[in-house]
């Protein structure tokens, strides 16, 4: 009679996959995707193609400043701020602002009496309070042109200017005590990277199909489809065969999503921007992907189990919001723990975490993308998550067999006892 | 062999008793009906039968098996709420639930156009439930319990909603299932249809089968306490006849009266007859809803 597992289990997949809700937010999620893959190549087209700003100034200030700034600008390959001299006092750049000639002014204060090496404070309006990138752009340009005249009113040779301004060189080195060398510093981004994605996806995943499943099973309830189905089939089997149904749904969608995206991103326009940003598809170590699923499967399905059995033990959909909510602050929880965890990943909260069930998923992953854990810590996690997967199978199971015939209000937990059994089970 | 045999069943939940030492047989081809106010544990025994719940004692044997998985695919089951899935095709889900209760996808999908067919509405196949009305959907759902010609059959309150027509229509075809040999056990409020349709009756009370039997032998057991009688005038001085317990006057005509003795009827007719031609005149038997209303009623204390 395994046949009735797969029958649940295929029409759980045709129903989803038929269903209007499922194709269209798929859809829209591919495409933003696609969008997203393709951000590197779009920002680098319009942003190469972005116009200098034009920054006005009045005519016979400072002139000297004024000059430095055209000579820095002039050196840049892709100056991001245009000078543009306008005759007259402030009244006369703010016309010129209003008239859309320029997009900001800057102005020089010029006290009386100048004290010895006094530099001018600078003042930029523009049209809108964050204008940072001009802002910073001419700060730093002012900041130069400051330096460059203490140092030559220091008197020091062009050599010794040239090594001031040179900056330190400091490379960050990731030790590593099972392979022989370290990552280097573009295996680690990597690692964060796909960390950082894996745990976003085990989130969404989680959240996203267990809250499925859990609707699924109370709308059977509540329809009283549940009851022909439980003298049909045991709910053992119904329950599996829906978690495993709305799994490869999940897969489906993720891996339509995940490829968008990785096909954008390894398309040929996109190499050089992914170059420039030091991300190297190739360089993700493929043992890490291997622990990735791993870990996405058993979050999965500790969690989908947990979403059944208390899809299973409320009888209508508008009190379903409030039983999961313990579920879904668990992995909220989960997820914030990993959030904080990518930058202390050898904080001691995320060492005892690390073996919570509900946590490792999220942690254990972390750990071993970010971190060198001993080969002890990884075998205990993963030992408790696989053994808390089958018991907590086994208990939603109970829970299951017993809640799917329990109407009306939702039952206490010494209510389900009791009826577990009544029943015998 | 009966098809289904109960014996002495049990079963508790917590310190309430919810069947308490229930035994019937049904056997191949019979209706047999379950009655009993509402509470009374027919859907705690129509579960036990269905293999939901386990009795805490005695035992339930399918055509002397009992219960296992193989018993299932020859289980059909209509639940008194009634449910599909809202969003999905007929055929969708009539052929899901078949499947599940082992029939094969092309038996069942042929199995469902004929029944489709025989409630005339072979429109409906393509439809999605949502879109039928009530009765319509009370078709389907009975199409589902059926569907995977199973021997033994639990129809809860099959006609509850129903309008006449279809009443008559569902009838009919529950009486083909038990002359083709399914064993059916039938709940329901409706003392007429029970009067029609089943052989064997237990009527329970507060978890006690109360009555049980034939239910000609049943009406035998309760005394004959109503008679009718009309004629073209008015008939006077019938409630001084030795054993009239009270006269009730009907608009249209005629008296129904109570009596408290068997022999209250021959004097009632003499009674009558000395006053002119007489129209009518019946001595009723017990109604099996009076039975009912007297069984449980007197035991509600």
């Amino acid at each position: 009679m395994n046949n009735s597992l797969w029958t649940v289990l295929g029409f759980t997949v045709r129903n989803k996959l038929r269903s209007k809700a499922f194709i269209i937010l798929t859809v829209i999620l591919a495409v933003l995707l696609v969008v997203v893959g393709n951000l590197p190549y779009l920002i680098d087209k319009l942003g190469g193609g972005d116009k200098a700003t034009k920054v006005g100034y009045a005519e016979g200030q400072q002139p000297a400043i004024v000059q430095g700034l055209k000579d820095y600008y002039a050196h840049l390959p892709e100056p991001a701020v245009e000078l543009i001299a306008v005759k007259g006092s402030e009244q006369q750049l703010k016309d010129a602002l209003e008239k859309g000639d320029i997009s900001g002014y800057l102005a020089f204060d010029e006290p009386s009496e100048i004290p010895a090496g006094y530099f001018p404070k600078a003042t930029y309006s523009s049209k809108s309070a964050f204008s940072g990138g001009t802002s910073s752009s001419l700060t730093a340009a002012l900041q130069k042109i400051k330096t460059d005249k203490i140092i030559k009113d220091a008197g020091m040779t062009e050599e010794q200017k040239r090594q001031l301004s040179t900056p330190v060189s400091l490379a960050t080195q990731k030790v590593s005590f099972s392979n022989e060398k370290g990552k280097t510093e573009e295996e680690q981004g990597m690692a964060i990277g796909l960390t950082y994605v894996m745990i976003i996806l085990l989130f969404m995943s989680v959240m996203i199909s267990g809250q499925l499943i859990a609707t699924e099973i109370t709308a059977e309830k509540s329809s009283r489809v549940m009851e022909i189905i439980v003298t049909s089939v045991s709910p053992l089997k119904q329950m599996w065969g829906k978690i495993l149904g709305t799994f490869i749904v999940a897969m489906l969608q993720l891996v339509i999503l995940v490829g968008a995206l990785v096909i954008n991103l390894l398309s040929p326009q996109n190499k050089d921007s992914l170059d420039k940003l030091g991300i190297d598809l190739s360089s993700i170590d493929p043992t890490l992907v291997v622990y990735a699923i791993g870990f996405y499967l058993a979050g999965f399905f500790l969690y989908a189990t947990l979403f059944a059995a208390v899809g299973s033990i409320v009888s209508r959909t508008e009190d379903l919001g409030q039983a999961v909510l313990p579920i879904t602050m668990l992995t909220l929880v989960g997820f914030y723990v990993a959030m904080f965890g990518l930058t202390h990943p050898d904080h001691i909260l995320i060492q005892v975490c690390q073996y919570v069930p509900f946590f490792a998923p999220f942690l254990m992953f972390l750990r071993i993308g970010l971190s060198e854990p001993a080969w002890w810590e990884i075998v205990l996690s993963v030992g408790i998550l696989f053994v808390s997967i089958l018991a907590i199978g086994w208990l939603s199971a109970k829970i299951y067999r017993v809640g799917v015939l329990m109407y009306g209000k939702r039952p206490s937990v010494k209510e389900i006892v009791k009826a577990m059994r009544a029943y015998k089970v | 062999m009966k098809a289904l045999q109960v014996e002495r069943i049990i079963k508790n939940f917590g310190d309430k008793t919810a069947v308490n030492g229930l035994s019937f047989e049904v056997s191949q081809g019979e209706i047999y009906g379950l009655l009993g106010a509402n509470g009374a544990g027919k859907t705690t025994t129509m579960r036990m039968i269905l293999g939901l719940i386990l009795p805490d004692e005695g035992d339930i044997r399918y055509a002397g098996k009992a219960y296992s998985n193989e018993q299932l695919s020859m289980l059909g089951y209509l639940p008194e709420e009634r449910g599909m899935y809202p969003k999905i095709k007929v055929s969708d889900q009539i052929i899901y639930l078949a499947q599940l209760r082992g029939m094969s996808r092309k038996d069942a999908d042929q199995n469902l156009k004929r029944w489709l067919d025989k409630f005339q509405v072979p429109e409906y196949y393509n439809k999605k439930v949502e879109e039928l009305s009530k009765g319509n959907q009370q078709k389907i759902q009975f199409i589902a319990a059926v569907i995977h010609n199973p021997r033994v059959l639990i129809l809860d309150e099959a006609f509850s909603g129903l309008d006449p027509v279809n009443v008559e229509l569902l009838k009919s075809t529950v009486k083909e299932l038990r002359d083709g040999g399914t064993s059916i056990v039938f709940s329901t409020h409706r003392m007429e249809h029970v009067e029609e349709l089943c052989r064997n009756i237990t009527i329970m009370h507060k978890s006690n089968p109360v009555l049980q039997g034939p239910i000609k032998e049943i009406k035998k057991k309760f005394p004959q306490e109503r008679v009718v009688v009309a004629s073209e005038g008015d008939i006077s001085g019938l409630e001084n006849v030795a054993g009239v317990v009270n006269v009730l006057r009907h608009e249209h005509g005629g008296y129904e009266l109570k009596v408290d003795d068997p022999q209250a009827g021959q004097r009632i007719l003499q009674h009558a007859l000395a006053q002119g031609p007489i129209k009518r005149f019946e001595v009723l038997e017990p109604t099996l809803n009076e039975i009912f209303i007297k069984t449980v009623g007197e035991n509600h204390e």
